[in-house]
């Protein structure tokens, strides 16, 4: 596995928001 | 922001966990959940509350082919938005 920005994203009422990351 | 010599730690109650439907790892806390990528599960699968940031990148460094320095600013930036949403805590 190559290295690359982690991604985060925060579960919030059924959607995904963008915490980190590409 | 998280120093070399800061030790990270998953607070009592946040734990990973693989959603079996999503086919992916979160990031359960009481009553919020996050979605890891493999990077940041190999990030936070080096945390023992043991070792510090440094040491964390250092062995990600080796096992990873990309400059100890990328490594180092992207776990920084991630643990970093982990700390400020409580998902994680850290200890100097």
């Amino acid at each position: 596995m190559a290295w690359k920005k982690p991604i985060v994203r925060e579960i919030e009422c059924g959607m995904e928001i963008n915490m980190y990351g590409p | 922001m998280i120093g070399a010599d800061d030790i990270p730690v998953i607070p009592r109650g946040v734990r990973m966990q693989f959603d079996r439907v999503r086919e992916r790892w979160v990031l359960l806390a009481p009553e919020r959940t996050v979605a890891l990528d493999e990077i940041g599960v190999a990030i936070l699968s080096e945390i023992d509350g043991q070792r510090s940031f440094g040491q964390i990148t250092e062995g990600l460094a080796a096992k990873y082919a990309a400059p100890p320095e990328e490594i180092a600013a992207d776990s920084r930036g991630f643990l970093g938005a982990l700390i400020d949403r409580r998902f994680l805590e850290v200890r100097q």
